[in-house]
């Protein structure tokens, strides 16, 4: 028998049709040619004059070629066997996207529900990478972030300094080590260092008194130094920016306000630069308004104005006394930033800028550090090495991204058990296309492209989600007072490539297993009508099904997990907020004054005080008023050690410390355990020592400055003075007396202050009486244990009145009233009540209850709608079955045990899982919890019978259907 | 393309015709259309693979015929092509076309040879 087809698809060759046409011409041309063949054998003509007489009917090698190239070029090639292989990729893809979407067109009950599935977990991961990319990656908005590096330090031993701060800009990599220098360190490296084109400094932001422009407020100021605009290539939007020249002292004070305060204070008048202010009491210049995008440096620090470091000894300089902070080598408190010049690499810079380092700290005047404790400089990029307060939300945000993550799984799985029940029910047709000649490849690129559009649409709905999804929890985190994330969250090319990155990954992620699954289909009992329902096939179908249990039984494991954590959030919320602070901290009002900053002596704050508290308490619905350094539960508290004289030498007592005003204890309702409360004389007595102790500390001051000159007062004179004045009266509470005082009566008792510095007795101040013991409280954290605290009297500072009323609210007006008449320039700072005070330092919990609550509850609906479709498509698929049982008596509660029992199994097989992972990962959220362990059973038990509820409910409406199945229509059926 | 002989003439102009009107009976496949256009022509009129199939597959592609795969007991599978509804209509223009020129014809070469 000759071979036609070579000679047929050779002439074919230059058409380049698609494969299945080609095949399908070639055929039926052979026909043609064998028909002819044979008629000629029978016509007697020998075998080769036949095959030669019939290969002459394709006239030549290119006749074929030329008549078809019309007819072929534009056929419309409508898919007879969907699946074959193509030869042109993207016309296959396009082919594959149009049968993909009349195929989606057709069932839109699948289509709605896995589309939606998608969105949800594509949403919910697009929303919170919003919030990652906004916090932790974007890049700081200066000019090249990349050429900006930060400078650190690090060593073995603790320099010895005459002050030291950290404002919370870097992380501190080392145990000892930070990112702050002296401003003489920085100007050296300025100087000498060659490897920057350019250096700047800041420190802060920090809160002044402004006023000059309405009513006085508190403001957050930045010192910057001169060419800090420069170095980080910042411009202003009007005005010009801070210059080397504002640096000098004689320099007039200028100010430089960021575009956000100047929007909200000055209303976007241009008219403010040129405007004077005063900050603190100091009056300073607008010169320039910064450019909008340039928000803050260290994320998560805002700011309202900018000021040369010139103005360091004036505003805010109190705070300091009389150290120098700005020509003061031991004073470390300013971050330095160079630039890098073009061709420098780090590692260059970084050699340089250490070796300066060290020769100042090893060799300098004076020397900071002992060889031994080999103090390094490293140069981290400003990206890096700023990272302020995202340190402190990062682990909540990535917390959520992996619960997102696994919501996004649970989808997956659920949108691929949607399309594991679809493609049984399409496996004839798969079968169809596999008989007529697709390839499998073909057909599984086909199904994934069904499931990629799914996932397209998903996504397409889930970005819309996310937009939602950011604006709520922006709202969220806006409702909190003093929320710690202030970054403006708006999607950009990273959060779109994520995005898109998670479509594809998902379509292909859900698609995979279903379209390997549904291409390999038998074909023989494939075709046969009605084989689904045949019980021949049990076999097979109970194959398939093992994998969509295996779904279902995935998405209950995850959502077990997911709900673990947030039963363990929300139960550690509640466990927060169910612990007694030992005061009563409803109806409770606080705000802040600070007096020092308006200029008020300690006399005069003492008088404002006491003028204050007795107004206050004049207001209708007042129940009592008091005052403290800090309020409880604020998240600041400040420590010290003190000496009890009947312990033995050098054994020091580590206490919380808190200044309080009179009747703070009676309005707190801190219960008193033994001795007395505060009276006004203790309150004299203490301002009386106080003042003695401060004008000792000048006197020595001034002597230290100027040894020569003689002054009224000698040192030693005020030293005595200050040593003879009354102990302070002091309270403690209940485990300071526990801690440090078993057994014994602290009433009437003696201590004092701890040394300080090197001095090796105790200082030989009047020291303390312990006059009363109260109740314990938590100081400054819910989460800490209660810890030993004394309490004094409050004589000077700044402080925060508590008011204790009926609805404290009501009263703000008010207050704001009483104290804008009781002292000019006196912004009350921080208005809230005690209860808000607390939900802020438990922003986090807060924010992680909420969230992970959100995403579990999602998570268990996900999950029950998975195994409501497996079950209903079970019950569909074996209504025959059911209807067969049925008419052979079986009970309909027997049917009803039937798919319930296998919803429930897979739902315990699936929890068990879950609970067994969850005993592995909860560890990894251990930090954030609070009175309750990682593994508590309470929640594990909680989450599964919460679990098995729901899902006996999933189960429930399709065991009810198959209950209800009519044994005769049932055996129609089909 | 000197190879225009009138048989060939011929049949450009008219091929349609004739295969729209071999299958208005019934359908027929590509081997079995050739044979009947041979045979009935006595041999004038032959169609080789080479034009009769782009034929075929132009009329398909028209929306005249349709072609099926049909597999019948004992034989290979061929390809039938049957005339659609659109194609019979095309068809019966084509044909009161066709005898409206031969009438035509026939006036002017009677006359002629009268």
């Amino acid at each position: 028998m000759p071979e036609w087809k070579p000679e047929i698809l050779r002439r074919l060759a230059p058409l380049k049709l698609s494969s299945v046409r080609e095949t399908e011409i070639a055929d039926e041309l052979a026909q043609h040619l064998e028909d002819r063949y044979h008629e000629l054998l029978a016509s007697g003509q020998s075998e080769a004059a036949a095959f030669r007489i019939s290969i002459d009917e394709l006239e030549g090698e290119d006749l074929l070629a030329r008549g078809l190239r019309p007819v072929e070029s534009d056929w419309h090639r409508e898919p007879i066997a969907m699946g074959k292989d193509g030869d042109d990729f993207f016309s296959g893809i396009l082919q594959d996207l149009r049968y993909g979407m009349r195929m989606l067109r057709r069932s839109p009950g699948f289509t709605t529900v896995a589309i939606l599935t998608l969105a949800l977990g594509i949403g919910a991961n697009t929303a919170i990478f919003t919030y990652i990319d906004a916090v932790l990656l974007r890049p700081i908005p200066v000019k090249d972030p990349r050429q900006l590096v930060v400078f650190n330090w690090s060593a073995h031993g603790h320099p010895d300094l005459h002050g030291h701060s950290d404002y919370g800009d870097c992380a501190n990599q080392a145990d000892i080590g930070d990112c702050s220098f002296s401003v003489p360190f920085f100007k050296t490296v300025r100087s000498q260092a060659q490897a920057f084109s350019g250096m700047a400094a800041f420190a802060g932001p920090f809160p002044v008194d402004l006023s000059g422009n309405g009513a006085a407020s508190m403001v957050r100021g930045l010192y910057v130094s001169g060419d800090f605009f420069s170095t980080l290539g910042v411009n202003t939007f009007i005005g010009r920016p801070l210059a080397l020249s504002d640096d000098s002292s004689s320099a007039p004070p200028v100010i430089v306000l960021s575009y956000a305060y100047w929007v909200r204070a000055f209303g976007e008048a241009p008219s403010a630069v040129g405007r004077t202010v005063r900050l603190d009491s100091t009056t300073a210049t607008i010169v320039g308004v910064a450019d909008p995008n340039f928000t803050n440096l260290t994320p998560g620090k805002p700011l309202d104005f900018f000021m040369p470091f010139s103005l360091a000894d004036t505003v805010r300089g109190k705070w300091y006394r009389n150290q120098d902070r700005l020509s003061d080598p031991a004073n470390w408190w300013v971050v330095m930033l160079g630039r890098l010049k073009p061709g420098v690499s780090t590692v260059q810079a970084q050699v340089a800028a250490a070796t300066i380092f060290r020769n100042e700290m090893l060799h300098g005047a004076p020397p900071f550090f002992k060889s031994e404790d080999a103090p390094a400089l490293t140069l981290l990029p400003a990206q890096a090495g700023l990272i302020g307060e995202t340190r402190q939300i990062a682990p909540a945000l990535y917390i959520a991204m992996i619960i997102v993550a696994f919501i996004l799984l649970i989808a997956c799985a659920n949108v691929a058990g949607l399309t594991l029940a679809r493609s049984a029910a399409r496996q004839k047709e798969i079968a169809v296309r596999l008989a007529l000649g697709a390839a499998r490849e073909r057909l599984v690129r086909q199904l994934l492209t069904e499931s990629v559009l799914l996932s397209l649409v998903g996504g397409a709905l889930g970005v819309l989600l996310a937009v939602w999804g950011v604006d709520a929890i922006s709202k969220l985190l806006s409702n909190s007072p003093g929320t710690p994330l202030q970054t403006i969250v708006a999607p950009d090319w990273r959060v779109l490539a994520f995005t898109i990155a998670i479509t594809f990954a998902t379509g292909i992620l859900f698609g995979l297993a279903p379209a390997l699954r549904g291409s390999r289909v038998d074909l023989t009992p494939s075709l046969k009508e009605n084989a689904s329902s045949l019980p021949a096939t049990a076999a097979h179908a109970g194959r398939r099904f093992r994998l969509g249990d295996a779904l279902v039984v995935a998405q209950v494991a995850l959502s077990v997990v997911v709900l673990i954590g947030a039963g363990l959030l929300v139960r550690t919320l509640h466990n927060l907020h169910s612990i007694n602070p030992g005061f009563d901290p409803q109806n409770i009002l606080l705000f802040g004054i600070d007096p020092h900053l308006a200029g008020y002596t300690d006399q005069q704050t003492q008088q404002l005080y006491s003028n204050l508290q007795q107004r206050f308490a004049a207001l209708p619905g007042v129940i009592s008023v008091s005052y403290s350094e800090d309020a409880l539960l604020s998240g600041g508290w400040s420590a010290g050690s003190v000496h009890i004289d009947s312990a033995p030498e050098k054994e020091y007592a580590n206490t919380g410390k808190l200044a309080v005003g009179l009747n703070f204890f009676s309005t707190m309702r801190i219960p008193m355990l033994a001795g007395r409360n505060f009276t006004s004389a203790d309150f004299a007595s203490a301002a009386a020592t106080n003042a003695a102790g401060k004008a000792r500390d000048a006197a020595a001051e001034k002597a230290k400055a100027s040894p020569s000159a003689s002054t009224p007062g000698s040192p030693t004179a005020l030293d005595e003075a200050y040593r003879r004045s009354a102990p302070v009266p002091l309270i403690v509470n209940e485990a300071f007396a526990r801690t440090y005082l078993v057994k014994r009566n602290p009433i009437g008792l003696h201590m004092s202050d701890a040394p300080r510095g090197d001095a090796e007795v105790p200082d030989p101040g009047p020291g303390y009486t312990i006059i009363g013991v109260f109740g314990d409280t938590k100081f400054a954290q819910l989460r800490r244990k209660t810890a030993p605290i004394i309490f004094l009297p409050l004589v000077s500072n700044g402080t925060h009145f508590e008011l204790r009323a009926a609805s404290p609210r009501a009263l703000v007006n008010n207050v704001r009233e009483i104290v804008s008449e009781a002292g000019d320039n006196l912004p009350l700072t921080d208005v809230r009540t005690q209860t808000e005070q607390i939900d802020q330092i438990l922003f986090q919990e807060r924010l992680m209850a909420r969230l992970s609550s959100f995403f579990g509850a999602l998570a268990l609906v996900l999950a029950c709608i998975g195994l409501y479709g497996l079950l209903s498509y079970e019950v569909a698929r074996r209504t025959r079955e059911l209807g067969i049982r049925m008419a052979l008596g079986a009970q309909r509660r027997a049917l009803l045990r039937l798919v319930v029992g296998h919803g429930i199994l897979l739902v315990l097989i699936g929890a068990a899982i879950g609970i067994a992972a969850g005993l592995g990962v909860t560890r990894f959220i251990s930090s954030m919890l609070y009175g309750l362990d990682a593994n508590d059973p309470v929640t594990f038990a909680a989450v599964a019978i919460l679990l098995t509820l729901v899902a006996l409910g999933a189960c429930y409406i399709p065991a009810r259907r198959a209950m209800r199945t009519d044994p005769i229509v049932a055996l129609h059926y089909e | 393309m000197d190879q225009t002989t009138p048989q060939v003439a011929w049949k450009k102009g008219n091929a349609e015709l004739l295969i729209l009107s071999l299958v208005e009976a019934r359908p027929r496949h590509g081997y079995e259309i050739s044979k009947l256009i041979e045979q009935r022509s006595g041999g004038t009129v032959r169609f080789h693979v080479a034009s009769l199939y782009p034929l075929l597959y132009r009329l398909e592609r028209r929306g005249w015929l349709q072609g099926r795969w049909v597999e019948k007991s004992g034989q290979r599978r061929r390809r039938y092509y049957r005339l659609t509804r659109q194609g019979r209509r095309v068809l019966a223009s084509q044909l009161r076309g066709w005898r409206e020129f031969v009438v035509g014809i026939n006036r002017i070469t009677e006359a002629e040879n009268a």
